[in-house]
């Protein structure tokens, strides 16, 4: 950037205001690296979950603390980011209040699983949509829109289907939503 | 009859810094400097300027031993950056 003051054209004045809007627009396209955990992880204790339901194992549900590793590898992985990406948006900012009201409410939602009768993958499901599609409207990104779009037909699915089918429409639900997404998003990073 | 561009605006720098700030809720000095890719000299006198006009909120504090400057943009800020640009659409518009 020059040092002087020199008188600038209305063109030159749009082109540093672009300019500026683009270096910062990137911030939340970088998040692909917590939609493929959170999508590997999720699709992983679905389908070792719905192994072991077929195998009549007693606590199929055991598989699901593989949350607990994920849970703090994300911690880590958020302070990383913090450290080096220390200009927060006003975007950013929505989307990490966005996400951390849906920890909270998947967090309510299975401290108080025995009030849904454990109905929780269809109602974990149906929740998962609306973080995913507003991240996709605010980032304006088609196949996350597309992804919650597909939380939410897996969580209907889910009620009429019943239980030994709900973990492979949460795998589903969770590659078409986060995986694929998340993949496309490093894609378009690194292009 | 066209409206004058705010000259504190129509400044290379200080426009860069102003569009920076407008889409963060703040900055540190080193990430602006970095964002706008300039001198550490010039861009403190393009703050000073920008915060003597009321535009941006400078704070200076510690991060362990070292100085810290965070910048954020006022009101006062958000209202002449959008004056700049509905002034720059009218002469856009009327070339």
């Amino acid at each position: 950037m020059k040092p002087d003051d020199e008188a600038l054209t209305t063109k030159q004045s749009l082109a540093i205001i672009t300019e500026m809007i683009n270096l910062t627009k990137g911030n939340i396209r970088n998040n692909s690296v917590y939609f493929l955990l959170w999508g590997s992880v999720i699709a992983l204790a679905n389908l070792s979950m719905f192994a072991l339901l077929m195998a009549h194992y007693p606590r199929p549900y055991i598989v699901w603390i593989i949350v607990i590793p994920a849970w703090l590898l994300t911690l880590y992985l958020a302070y990383r980011h913090r450290r080096k990406h220390r200009m927060a948006t006003h975007l950013d900012r929505i989307n990490m209040w966005m996400w951390l009201c849906f920890g909270v409410v998947i967090f309510t939602l299975v401290a108080f699983g025995k009030a849904v009768n454990y109905q929780l993958n269809p109602i974990i499901l149906l929740v998962s949509a609306l973080p995913t599609l507003l991240s996709g409207v605010i980032i304006k990104f088609r196949p996350l829109i597309v992804g919650g779009i597909c939380f939410w037909i897996c969580g209907a699915l889910s009620f009429v289907l019943g239980s030994p089918w709900q973990p492979l429409l949460g795998a589903l639900a969770v590659t078409v939503g986060y995986i694929i997404p998340g993949i496309l998003l490093r894609i378009k990073k690194e292009a | 009859m066209f409206k004058e561009l705010d000259p504190l605006l129509h400044a290379q720098l200080r426009l860069a810094v102003m569009s920076l700030l407008m889409q963060v809720t703040s900055a540190e000095f080193t990430d602006i400097k970095e964002k706008t890719n300039c001198t550490a000299g010039n861009l403190s006198v393009q703050l000073d300027k920008l915060s003597a006009a009321g535009y941006i909120a400078v704070e200076k504090s510690f991060k362990g031993k070292k100085p810290l400057t965070t910048c954020s943009i006022t009101k006062k800020g958000i209202k002449a950056f959008e004056d700049y640009v509905n002034t720059l659409k009218q002469y856009i518009h009327n070339r």
